[in-house]
């Protein structure tokens, strides 16, 4: 009787399709992502779902702290600390380069109205419109 | 002449084995700098800086006054914030008769900033349902000071 030599198959897992999921994976990261300018956590104050819209790319940022520290970003760079008497400067800075740049301001709910009346004082003087007060979606909406 | 060795033929290929070490490098890299825009506030515009002195008269507005001790008045009617409800059917009814009514948001100092914004959820939240503006007023230092003397 003949004996046939038996063939050893080759154990290998097969990884081709591994660079599709991969690069199917970096257009979704690459599509959602959104790089912040500021990553400042506040608990912000809450508003319904319809009151929401959507903050603009490179708008400017106004950040007031629990403490009543305050930072700003012109939207470009990330948030840096600044002084609550210099604010009129920056936004008169930001306003001079793009007139209708949309300021946002991300406030501890918390915080004082005094110190939110002070930043709106400035960047009413420095000639800000487009205001937009940052929220969380209220629950249960 | 006796051919003795066959010759091997390679098969040509791309290699592709590193293709996924480097798209999990720009996985990995997206993974962390991604931030769902999460990002959304309440619009508000601001008057013109030539229009800034253009005050509204007071007793033409729906006037509503926020306190530190989580009291707000509407019009004379002393209401507690969790009533901040009643911001949207008062102002609703107001606005049905005359929808460029000006509604002025005075806040004290000491008041609590989520206390205003509670209410500008309301006054937004029925121009959104209702798809319509509304004259909300912010009132600047100035502004909120003569509102002041006005009510004394």
């Amino acid at each position: 009787m003949k004996i046939r030599k038996t063939r050893i198959l080759e154990a290998n897992i097969p990884t081709a399709s591994m660079a599709d999921i991969a690069f199917l994976l970096i257009v979704f990261f690459m599509i959602s992502t959104v790089f912040q300018v500021d990553r400042t956590s506040v608990s912000l104050p809450e508003s319904e779902k319809p009151t929401r819209k959507d903050v603009v790319k490179e708008s400017a940022f106004i950040i007031i702290q629990e403490d009543g520290t305050i930072k700003a970003s012109d939207g470009l760079e990330d948030s840096q600390l600044v002084n609550k008497e210099d604010i009129a400067i920056h936004a008169s800075t930001w306003m001079r380069l793009n007139p209708n740049k949309p300021v946002v301001i991300k406030a501890d709910a918390t915080v004082k109205y005094s110190l939110v009346d002070d930043v709106l004082e400035q960047v009413r003087q420095a000639g800000v419109v487009n205001l937009k007060f940052l929220t969380n979606q209220q629950k249960g909406n | 002449m006796k051919m003795t060795e066959l010759q091997k033929k390679e098969d040509a290929e791309i290699p592709t084995a590193s293709m996924a070490d480097i798209a999990f490098l720009l996985i990995v890299f997206f993974m962390l700098t991604t931030v769902f825009s999460a990002n959304k506030g309440m619009e508000h515009m601001l008057p013109p800086r030539d229009q800034a002195d253009d005050a509204i008269e007071p007793d033409e507005a729906i006037y509503i006054k926020v306190f530190p001790d989580g009291q707000f008045v509407m019009d004379e009617d002393t209401y507690q914030i969790s009533q901040v409800e009643r911001v949207y059917d008062y102002v609703n009814d107001k606005v049905q008769i005359n929808a460029k009514k000006p509604i002025i948001i005075h806040t004290n100092p000491e008041a609590p900033y989520g206390d205003m914004v509670a209410i500008l959820n309301q006054l937004k939240l029925l121009e959104a349902r209702n798809k319509m503006q509304l004259a909300i007023t912010i009132p600047s230092k100035d502004e909120a000071q003569r509102y002041a003397e006005y009510n004394q």
